[in-house]
């Protein structure tokens, strides 16, 4: 019997997290080098409806884990009923995503049953017959690549976008649904958790945004960074500067990207006017897609740019709004 | 607007009563530490009842942590440290002993190796060292005997009554940049001293403070200096021993510059270089970073770092002024060391034996004060006594007219030292004058437009990336770090100058000088000429040069919070 | 607590490329900065005792000074090189057989370290200890049953929690201002009790890890600009091309 590959799907507001799939797709990328077999579990309610969402990818079965006493999350139920589930199906590896609720309990999951995740991966390798499993370290200075010395159910967490959702295999049919009912004894819930709300934020949180357009020097006015948030806004992103801009007072300090400022790594870092200095380029270097524009074609920011356009920006975001704009009406 | 760090008024300050305050955790401030609790040791030894005690004896370092602020080439001349920890080379960190020295002379293109090496640049038996990890040492030997160092935080004002300094104020803690108080405010503590010794290094705030206060300087000529420029580098192996001492002079600076550089081979591979250039330059848009990056590209120097790795960058200023730039050293309350006081040998080019001499010194007097608890201005005048009869002043005297004899250029410098050599230090006249440094510098008006012979020296460097690098790739490698949220701590006395004046006058060279990118002269409509000074102050790396340099002397370094500076680790 | 590299200190690899070499600057991890705040917070308001642990080589007794010049009553030092080399599973067995008899009503870690990132000791001693936790925790509240602490979700939301005490709570970085150490609590925190605990007397509680870092290596980075050119308006139409098609960001 060859090992499973055991996908633990993650649930948010009674709907399928959609990072999930991300964690399909590194279960199936697994899955085609180690020939494991690949399957998935959706724990909690509405488990059932979830589950035949996940069961349309290309997995061999999907497990339903329901019991009253998992909603609301809480760890020590999650742990326990995990427990029993990874007890009755023993996978080889569970992944998950390092969602700050999978962050919450699987130490805990494993600690139960005397073993060890390997948590915020960025990818694996196979060599040699061996599984090891990379990420990064000293706030991606370096990265490493861990090995489990344990005995199985090994535990592995992938960072936001370490794979393609999008990638996720379709099945060729709906893999088999089979629900698992868990006892949670009373008392094994301690936590008690009330409504999950949302508060009006102070401060930008940058970390969170797909899309950043940020200005620089380049910009020479604050009544210009007005294109810029045009552009942000035509695009769904959010407007971030380099210090200089916050210094001068042009964008609050919240919005200031770099070693002073926050750390981002969005999907797209558009960067205008920008020349790129270190202290700046820490700050985002770590960004899916760089896009540059910069008038002077030797500026240090066309190094780590995926797309360099070297020209005025006055000249190139105007048309470019009116272009994004246009896309997205669809046409 | 910029707003100014000063300290907070009308706020009650925690009081703690000292013996002795050391403000300055380098080597003299260390080395005195280190003898004072010897001499307390010794003397509770043969006197077990004695009241003297280390409890109440503190040093202030202003660093995050011990030696983080310290940056020199660095040869170290063994004789001090040998009086003060006989055999301290079994664990002292010392890279490497000094094997041989070369001085060349550089033309852009070519260099001249002079066939003997003068006498003050021969280093046979001194150290290649980082300073910054010696300091660290000394700094643990120094927490080891009991006596307290507190990092992170910096002696910001001195605390007078009448001719008396009474003690020191430590920097206020989280004021924002607004001078208003953050939920975190700590105010700055009373250090009720009854000595205060000030080794804080070239350019002091306490001390300037304190030489302004009581006209300190009126019979000494002004203190001149140098800002020395370093890069350290990992080169592969094989390009330089560790211990190969190698001095440049010439190119790319001209006659009407003082300078030039260093080369030394440490251990590891890692090669520590930089180049010295006197503050006391004619041309305002002169930038010393990028006279280093010149340097670099002489195919010598160019040769030596290829396929290597810059990994650390800084700068500090050091005191060249001699003998008679000396203030008086010691007074009511108070005592100066090392770099401070200008304890530096510039024929040598090296300060750090003095200023570890000069804290032994202070620490007899010290102890000798504390004994008879008297720190009046003729007790602790014994320093100063002990001063001149020391080596220190042997040393110092024989080139106590080294860097006047060059306020005419290169060749009267030249011909001057040879002079001073010959007779003892005397040169034509026992004491040379000497103008402070920026009095030298000329306006724009003054000067041809594209700088002339000088104009590969003018202006901000470009940098490739790989041998040489522009300013801000250079600072990021300083490790510089400073609480964002504080007001400015290079306090200028009048903003309307910079954007009236300098500007037109001397093109505001702060933006040259300033080895960090503190100073922009930013764009701004409203000013009478386009522009308006502005600063970056958490680029800074606590040099002094633009207290030192700038040709307005409007500016006051004063230290910023506590923790706050480079990270000059092995440098 | 934990004593990491600084943050920008420059990082080489050991000879056996599975560690960095030790000879760099350290400093406290900035999240159990945060961690310890808050404790002296709660300390303030409801008077008790702060104890802060850290397991490292002697160097790392660096951050309990600190820790004890803020405010922190004692101090708790496993001490011994081996320590760095342990993997979250065996350093939280390791704390837990150093506190066993201790009373500790709170339990509190920064969320992560900047370190290794892997935001697991906490969640794990909690289970050792066999305590309720919650993780990265904005605000802490006491009640009747126990305490309220509020604790961050992604995307800009939250939630309050209620939980029973004894618990172990890992604290968001960043909730507070952090205070300042100040010369009397630096010279008082000489003074105040600093317990070292050594290798043999956790050995019996820890085991061999499981998991092993093979290999650290500087990240590759593999980096083809492609350069957009034309009249401003071809370069916006081929660049919003991409966006749609390529990045899907449209």
């Amino acid at each position: 019997m060859p090992d499973t590959i055991l996908v633990i799907v993650e649930q948010r507001e009674n709907k399928l997290n959609r990072v999930s799939w991300e964690t399909i797709t590194a279960g199936q990328a697994i899955t085609a080098a180690t020939g494991w077999t690949l399957e998935a579990a959706v724990v909690g309610a509405s488990a059932s409806s979830i589950a035949a969402e996940v069961a349309a990818k290309k997995v061999a079965k999907v497990y339903a884990v329901e019991s009253p006493k998992l909603e609301p999350y809480t760890p020590d139920a999650f742990a326990e009923a995990l427990k029993q589930l990874l007890a009755a199906k023993q996978p080889k590896l569970v992944l998950m995503p390092h969602t700050y609720q999978v962050r919450d309990f699987v130490p805990k999951l494993a600690t139960a049953m005397g073993r060890t995740v390997i948590s915020d991966c960025i990818g694996f390798k196979h060599e040699n017959g061996k599984l090891v499993f990379t990420r990064q370290m000293f706030q991606g200075k370096l990265a490493a690549d861990v090995s489990f010395t344990s005995d199985a159910p090994w535990f592995a967490t992938f960072q936001n976008g370490a794979f393609r959702g999008d990638k996720a295999e379709a099945g060729a049919s709906a893999a088999p649904v089979e629900t698992v009912n868990v006892e949670i004894a009373d008392g094994v819930v301690r936590n008690k958790p009330q409504e999950v709300f949302k508060e009006a934020k102070q401060a930008v949180d940058l970390t969170q945004a797909e899309i950043i357009v940020s200005v620089g020097r380049g910009i020479k006015e604050q009544k210009n960074i007005e294109i810029a948030k045009q552009l942000a806004d035509a695009l769904g992103g959010d407007l971030a500067a380099s210090r200089p801009i916050c210094d001068s007072g042009w964008l609050p300090m919240d919005r200031q990207i770099g070693s002073s400022g926050q750390t981002v790594a969005p999907k797209l870092y558009l960067a205008l006017g920008i020349s790129g200095a270190i202290q700046h380029i820490v700050g985002m270097k770590g960004s899916r897609t760089i896009i540059a524009v910069n008038k002077d074609s030797e500026a240090p920011i066309f190094e780590i740019a995926d797309y360099a356009i070297v020209g005025n920006l006055f000249d190139i975001v105007p048309p470019l709004i009116e272009e994004v704009k246009k896309a997205k009406a669809g046409s | 607007m910029l707003i100014f760090r000063k300290p907070i008024e009308g706020v009650e300050r925690p009081q703690m009563p000292a013996d002795v305050v050391i403000v300055g955790g380098g080597p003299a401030g260390m080395a005195c530490a280190l003898r004072l609790s010897q001499l307390i040791d010794q003397h509770k030894a043969a006197h077990p009842d004695s009241q003297l005690s280390k409890e109440n004896i503190y040093v202030l370092e202003k660093a995050r942590e011990v030696g983080q602020h310290c940056l020199s080439g660095a040869l170290l001349d063994p004789r001090s440290m040998r009086e003060l920890l006989p055999g301290f080379e079994k664990e002292a960190p010392l890279d490497a002993e000094v094997t041989n020295e070369a001085v060349y002379f550089l033309t852009e293109r070519s260099k001249f190796k002079l066939p003997i090496t003068p006498p003050p640049l021969r280093d046979h038996g001194n150290y290649v060292i980082s300073l910054n990890r010696f300091v660290k040492w000394l700094g643990g030997k120094v927490e080891e005997t009991g006596i307290t160092i507190f990092t992170g935080f910096a002696g910001s004002e001195l605390l007078f009554d009448g001719d008396r300094v009474t003690g020191v104020r430590t920097d206020d803690k989280g004021v924002d940049k607004e001078g208003h108080q953050k939920s975190n405010f700590e105010p700055g503590y009373d250090l009720n001293a009854k000595i205060t010794i000030l080794a804080e290094g070239p350019r002091g705030s306490l001390t300037k403070q304190l030489v302004s206060r009581f006209d300190l300087a009126r019979d000494a000529n002004p203190q001149t200096y140098g800002i020395g420029v370093k890069e350290l580098w990992e080169v592969p192996s094989g390009r330089i021993a560790p211990g190969e001492v190698v001095y440049t002079m010439g190119w790319p600076l001209t006659p009407k510059e003082y300078g030039g550089a260093w080369i030394y081979g440490g251990k590891d591979n890692v090669v520590s270089l930089g180049f010295v250039t006197g503050l006391d330059y004619p041309d305002p848009r002169l930038d010393p970073q990028r006279v280093l990056q010149d340097f670099k590209q002489h195919p010598m120097v160019a040769k030596l770092l290829e396929g290597g790795k810059m990994i650390r960058y800084g700068a500090k200023s050091m005191p060249y002024g001699g003998w008679w730039a000396i203030p008086p050293v010691a007074g009511n309350g108070w005592m100066i060391l090392g770099d401070s006081a200008g304890f530096l040998n510039s024929a040598r080019l090296k300060g750090i034996h003095l200023a570890i001499k000069s804290g032994m010194l202070a620490a007899e007097t010290a102890f000798d004060a504390l004994k008879k608890d008297d720190s009046s201005a003729a007790m602790l005048g014994e320093y100063q006594k002990k001063v001149e009869s020391s080596w220190i002043k042997d040393e110092l005297w024989k080139v106590r007219n080294m860097h006047q004899g060059f306020e005419q250029g290169l060749y009267a410098g030249m011909f001057h030292t040879g002079l001073q050599m010959i007779t003892g230090g005397r040169g034509l006249r026992n004491r040379y004058p000497a103008k402070a440094g920026h009095e030298h510098m000329h306006k724009l008006a003054e000067l041809p437009a594209d700088g002339g012979n000088e104009a590969h020296l003018l202006g901000p460097a470009k940098g490739d990336g790989k041998l040489t690098f522009d300013k801000l790739t250079d600072l990021y490698h300083s490790g510089t770090k400073h609480e964002e949220d504080q007001p400015a701590h290079l306090v200028i006395h009048d903003t309307n100058i910079c954007n009236t004046r300098c500007v037109k006058e001397f093109g505001s060279p702060c933006q040259n000088f300033c080895p960090a990118n503190v100073y922009e002269m930013v764009d701004d409509a409203g000013q009478p000429n386009g522009k308006r000074i502005s600063l970056n102050p958490s680029n800074c790396v606590h040099c002094k040069t633009c207290d030192i340099a700038d040709p307005y002397q409007i500016i006051t370094w004063v230290p910023p919070e506590g923790g706050g500076g480079p990270n000059y680790d092995g440098m | 607590m934990k004593q990491v590299p600084q943050k920008d200190a420059p990082l080489k690899l050991n000879e056996s490329a599975a560690w960095i070499r030790e000879d760099v600057s350290y400093e406290v991890n900035e999240p159990d900065a945060y961690a310890l705040e808050e404790a002296l917070r709660q300390k303030e308001k409801h008077t008790g005792e702060v104890v802060v642990i850290t397991s490292g080589p002697a160097r790392s007794q660096q951050v309990l000074r600190e820790a004890l010049a803020k405010g922190a009553d004692r101090a708790i030092h496993l001490e011994d090189n081996a320590f760095v080399g342990l993997d979250a599973f065996n350093t939280a067995k390791a704390f837990a057989a150093a506190i066993k008899d201790e009373k500790f009503d709170l339990i509190f870690t920064g969320l992560q370290s900047d370190d290794y990132g892997y935001a697991q000791t906490g969640v794990i001693l909690a289970e050792l200890l066999g305590w309720p936790h919650a993780t990265i925790i904005m605000q802490i509240e006491k009640n009747d049953t126990g305490i309220r602490v509020k604790r961050e979700l992604e995307a800009g939301f939250f939630q309050f929690v209620d939980m029973p005490l004894p618990a172990v709570l890992t604290i968001q970085s960043g909730i507070n201002k952090l205070r300042y150490a100040t010369l009397i609590g630096i010279k008082q925190a000489k003074n105040k009790p600093l317990r070292k605990v050594t290798l043999a007397e956790v050995q019996p509680a820890i085991g061999e890890n499981l998991q092993k870092i093979e290999r650290l290596y500087v990240p590759q980075k593999t980096k083809k600009t492609e350069h957009i050119e034309g009249s401003p308006s071809e370069i916006a139409k081929k660049l919003v091309d991409k966006l749609r098609n390529e990045l899907r960001v449209i």
